[in-house]
């Protein structure tokens, strides 16, 4: 039976990409990043989000493509 | 019950835990649909020891294509058939299936990018001939309750409906109408063993409760 076998941990898509997934619990907090995901396409990263994180009652949700995040400076670095 | 199994068996750890978000939403949906029966104005009284399923259900799968199938063909199949209740004019369907529908969603998702992802032609035939099986025969039940707006969708909007949400046309299968159950709603005999449906009604867990039947707070 598939359940329960241990499986060793892989990635079976050859291309995916890494979505970081922000959400809110009322209108009047800020977006904060949640957790994020890694998926071959738009459509199963929101499934993954989704299934990941909604344990709490947000009330937005939102993924963005890490590539798609400009970075103005990170830990370690000087800012400009 | 089917999705759960593969929480830890899934070809990565976010299909791992959508496997098991699913099977959770499914069991709540059987739940509220159990419930909706219940209440019903006109309906029929709820045989309390009977279970059935589709044949595709009764063995646990082996292989990861069985999972996607079912999560694309007959998860949307069920989707369909759910929009179709909340789309009639029973307005104890129309109001209580709506965050069902939002849930399925994410499942349509899922198994649409997986079939994609993983492309699983035997599992696919299987799983859509038994949807058209549970959909029922032309002019039957659910052609009835269409034309008396019970249901939004007939027997060949639903067939059309699902070649469209998985964009390809329907394997051609010939099924045997004069084999149909219309309880069962399947051309074949059998189901879930026994320890499974233990399993479903939650009869399994009870040999771990402790005499007396108190529960322990963990």
């Amino acid at each position: 039976m598939g359940a329960f076998r241990l499986m060793p941990f892989t990635r079976v898509h050859q291309n995916v990409r890494e979505y970081e997934v922000f959400a809110r619990k009322a209108r009047v907090d800020s977006l904060r990043q949640v957790g994020s995901v890694v998926a071959p396409d738009d459509d199963l990263a929101r499934a993954y989000a989704r299934a990941t994180y909604d344990e709490e009652r947000w009330i937005e949700m939102v993924i963005v493509p890490k590539e798609s995040m400009i970075s103005l400076w990170a830990p370690g670095e000087d800012e400009p | 019950m089917r999705y759960a199994e593969w929480c830890t068996a899934a070809p990565s750890l976010e299909a791992d835990i959508a496997a098991a978000a699913m099977g959770l939403d499914d069991l709540g949906h059987s739940r509220v649909l159990y419930g909706c029966l219940k209440e019903l104005p006109d309906g029929e009284s709820v045989d309390e020891g009977t279970y059935t399923n589709v044949r595709y259900l009764d063995q646990p799968w082996t292989d990861w294509s069985q999972f996607v199938a079912a999560n694309a063909v007959l998860d949307t199949a069920f989707t369909l058939m759910i929009e179709s209740l909340a789309g009639g004019n029973v307005e104890l369907l129309r109001s209580r299936l709506r965050k069902m529908l939002q849930e399925e969603r994410y499942h349509y998702l899922h198994g649409r990018s997986w079939l994609r992802e993983a492309p699983a032609r035997d599992a696919v035939v299987s799983a859509w001939g038994e949807a058209l099986e549970w959909f029922g025969p032309d002019g039957g039940d659910v052609d009835q309750l269409k034309k008396a707006g019970k249901i939004a969708l007939g027997v060949p909007e639903l067939r059309r409906s699902l070649e469209e949400k998985l964009e390809t046309n329907a394997p051609s299968a010939g099924i045997a109408w004069d084999r149909w159950n219309p309880i069962t709603r399947r051309t074949s005999e059998g189901g879930i063993d026994q320890g499974t449906l233990d399993m479903l009604q939650g009869l399994a867990e009870k040999r771990y409760m402790p005499a007396g039947g108190q529960r322990v707070e963990v």
